[in-house]
């Protein structure tokens, strides 16, 4: 049984002219790694929300199809039922950060279930250990820089033991700095058997983790494979998506009629594939 | 005295208010007042208290004056002075428990008391929030100066005019925040089960029951004197005019 | 022509975000500020429309010191667009966005008509004209707050952090837009974090760490600085990362490279043609 899986799904916000979700169809499995990408409007925010249920419950409007995660049927489970399945981490981090001080609110979501208080203190620590939250114990959120705010939010979900994390472009209001820590714990996170459902514009930063790529455009999924072969397409540049420039350089290279052994998608890996390509 | 459970700073906040508002003499009033500051003491708050203390000295003074001058009792120094006196203990009585107490502490004490959790928690996150919605604040200030909207400038009724460009954002804002905190809340279980747990849960120790207990016997003992046996006539005396 | 001639600037006294900035940026010139969070980007572009004064030191704009000016004045001249849309719209349609700013600034009715209509058509909002900026989606949001700003047509522009959420496509819009304010003669700073937007469409960079100013000159050279690049708290730019990979094997490969097509032709070079 997969973990996640669309079948047939369409969704419609109240009150909007369009679907935002148009009969996807897809599943994810166990300690994947896929990233979502798209123009704006695409669907990937509604995509990520209809995995925990929060699309349609607490997002009302029309539905059509079903959603399965872990098994159960969104339409028919509130979200309180996903929490310890699907850890959802959003944009914006002040935002998720409802208490005042890191050890509430980690032990927050564990709270919310019933988890018993002893265990509960026990994930509180553990986690303020994996994500180096030490420093922070005594600090307001307010205090906090957006890195250590999003740092603090991802322990908060992971105190539910979810067994994928999807994340809704996590590092957009973050300094590169803070971005490439974080997208460095989730890509530790899928190493040590996490699935992670990551929506990211900046490709650059996660092409090299992912495991699959999902591009999605006017509510559909328009490709679905593996990294090197989704950026290798021009359908990206036609729907207007970031394409890491090492790939963009493999391109232009390609339609010079140069061609490389494979799809870079860093700049390391693009000069060992000119150097392996160099005439002696 | 900050290790007191916050509820038994509650039982003892309230009797000391009861008492200060059962005396109408200077005596008796000023002699709760000395015991007062002991407490405050105890939590190593008099700094903080003597600020909020200089805070209420306009309204002090003002009550002083208004009723020497106005209230048609026969010694209307010595009325207001008891009730300048009164006020103060009045103020102190509160402040020993906000003072003394975390917001997180007393939304704890809530739902131990029986509240319901929502609103409790709604209470700490409105004071967490406080900070933010300050800046927003702040930086719908900038945004709006930037494009011409004079703030400090004009009468009375151009300033009112002028806070629509700040409300309306702020609110509009703050209704999207509030939106997406839900999101973030109902994905991590808020609301789930009826059963919810606390890891950190108040417990009354030894101190806290002898507190509260002697708290209110104090304040049994204090209503006994004061309405069924009668204050000694010392007690009783003030300036005579 | 607006200068800044040695600003300081501490909050409250006590948090000091700027010690001594100088910096001068003539008309029609597009440049890019970077650097960490917390280094006194915005605070400094925050002196170039007086929303802060120098403490020290002075702003000087097209000769005038800003002192004797009030900011709804120097606003005529300098626009400044805010990271988040939602601070500024609070008015029930796109077109009374777009005229608030003139009459604040205090333009005419039949003038501010007109320019409304200009600055519309520019952004692509007429057919929003009368729609609530409420109901549009984050993006067209992000086009009403910077249409409001560019009606009374100010010769320069800052923007904080305008790519931010954005995706390739609007990012390309933006780039356009400013190239087409930058042809007209309207000078453009930018404050980001997107080095790569950085590279591809703004030939001056200034990067600021600490209140001061660690850099000012062209991109190419600014951003292959790696002490720079550290300061900032920045990533270095793909395209350098994938230079110094070929300079190990190829060592002719060029000390500043940045662009895309530099790159390109580089590895064209090598290949020999093939």
């Amino acid at each position: 049984m997969a973990l996640i899986e669309f079948a047939d799904f369409s969704f419609k916000y109240l009150g909007a002219d369009s679907l935002a979700l148009k009969r996807i169809k897809l599943t994810i499995d166990e300690g994947e790694y896929v990233v979502i990408t798209g123009p704006s409007g695409c669907g990937k925010t509604t995509f990520c929300r209809a995995i925990n249920a929060l699309i349609p419950q607490f997002h009302r409007g029309y539905v059509a199809g079903n959603v399965y995660t872990d098994g159960k049927n969104t339409r028919e489970n509130d979200v309180a039922t996903f929490a310890s399945v699907a850890g959802l981490v959003f944009q914006n981090p002040e935002n998720q950060l409802v208490t005042l001080d890191v050890e509430k609110e980690i032990a927050f979501g564990p709270e919310n279930l019933g988890v018993a208080p002893d265990e509960i203190r026990r994930r509180v620590e553990e986690l303020i250990e994996i994500l180096n939250l030490e420093g922070l114990r005594e600090k307001h959120p307010h205090e906090m820089s957006g890195g250590e705010q999003q740092r603090v939010a991802i322990a908060a979900t992971l105190a539910l033991r979810p067994r994928v994390l999807v994340a809704d472009e996590p590092t957009s209001n973050l300094d590169p700095k803070s971005a490439e820590t974080i997208l460095e714990i989730i890509a530790h996170l899928n190493k040590r058997g996490m699935a992670v459902v990551l929506v990211e514009h900046r490709l650059d930063l996660v092409a090299k983790d992912a495991s699959r790529i999902i591009l999605m455009n006017k509510g559909r999924i328009v490709a679905d494979g593996n990294p090197r072969e989704i950026l290798a397409m021009d359908l990206c540049e036609e729907i207007g998506v970031g394409v890491p420039k090492a790939t963009q350089v493999y391109k232009r290279l390609r339609t010079r009629g140069v061609e490389l052994r494979n799809v870079p998608l860093t700049g390391v890996e693009l000069a060992e594939l000119v150097q392996e390509a160099t005439p002696r | 005295m900050h290790r007191l459970d916050p509820r038994s700073k509650i039982v003892l906040s309230i009797v000391c208010a009861a008492v200060s508002m059962m005396f109408m003499d200077i005596i008796p009033l000023l002699m709760i007042f000395i015991c007062l500051l002991p407490m405050i003491a105890a939590a190593k708050s008099l700094g903080r208290w003597a600020k909020s203390m200089k805070g209420l000295g306009a309204l002090l003074v003002f009550v002083l004056v208004f009723n020497t001058l106005l209230s048609p009792v026969e010694n209307p120094l010595s009325y207001s002075l008891s009730l300048a006196i009164r006020l103060v203990a009045l103020m102190t009585s509160f402040s020993l428990f906000f003072l003394t107490v975390q917001p997180d502490q007393l939304s704890q004490a809530l739902i131990q008391m029986r509240v319901k959790f929502e609103f409790a928690f709604a209470m700490s996150m409105a004071m967490r929030y406080v900070p933010t919605l300050g800046q927003e604040a702040y930086a719908i200030m900038d945004a709006q100066r930037a494009r011409g909207v004079e703030l400090d400038k004009g009468n009375l009724i151009k300033r009112i005019r002028n806070i629509i460009p700040i409300i309306v954002p702020l609110i509009i804002v703050s209704i999207r925040r509030a939106l997406s905190i839900a999101e973030s809340m109902e994905s991590r279980g808020f609301g789930a089960n009826e059963n919810r747990t606390y890891m950190e849960m108040l417990r009354f120790g030894k101190w806290d029951w002898a507190v509260t207990l002697s708290s209110l016997s104090v304040l049994i003992l204090v209503i006994y004197v004061r309405f069924f046996v009668g204050l000694p006539g010392w007690m009783l005396w003030n300036f005579p005019f | 022509m607006i200068i800044l001639e040695d600003a300081h600037y501490s909050y409250d006294g006590v948090y000091t975000a700027l010690r001594g900035i100088s910096l001068q940026v003539d008309d029609g010139e597009r440049l890019a500020v970077i650097g960490a969070n917390g280094a006194g980007k915005t605070t400094m572009i925050k002196h170039m429309n007086g929303l802060l004064r120098p403490q020290k030191g002075r702003v000087i704009l097209d000769g005038q010191d800003t002192k004797f000016m009030s900011v709804a004045e120097i606003a005529r001249e300098v626009g400044l667009v805010f990271q988040n849309p939602d601070h500024q719209l609070f008015l029930d349609s796109v077109k009374k966005e777009v005229e608030f700013g003139l009459r604040n600034i205090g333009f005419t009715e039949s003038e501010a008509e007109q320019r409304r209509q200009k600055t519309l058509a520019s952004l692509g909002l007429e057919d929003f004209a009368e729609r609530s900026p409420f109901t549009l989606s984050g993006g067209e949001r992000k086009r009403v707050a910077l249409a409001s700003v560019l009606s009374t047509e100010p010769r320069f522009l800052a923007l904080d952090e305008p790519t931010i959420g954005q995706d390739a496509h609007q990012k390309n819009q933006l780039a356009q837009m400013l190239a087409e304010m930058n042809k007209r003669g309207r000078a453009v700073v930018v404050v980001t974090h997107d080095i790569e937007f950085v590279i591809e469409n703004f030939p001056r960079t200034i990067a600021m760490a600490e209140g001061q100013i660690i850099a000012d000159g062209s991109t190419s050279m600014v951003l292959s600085n790696d002490e720079v690049i550290e300061r900032c708290a920045l990533a270095p730019p793909q395209m350098t990362l994938a230079a110094r990979a070929l300079r190990n094997v190829f060592p002719d490969v060029g000390q500043r490279l940045t662009l895309l097509s530099e790159l390109e032709e580089t590895i064209m070079g090598i290949l020999g043609g093939a």
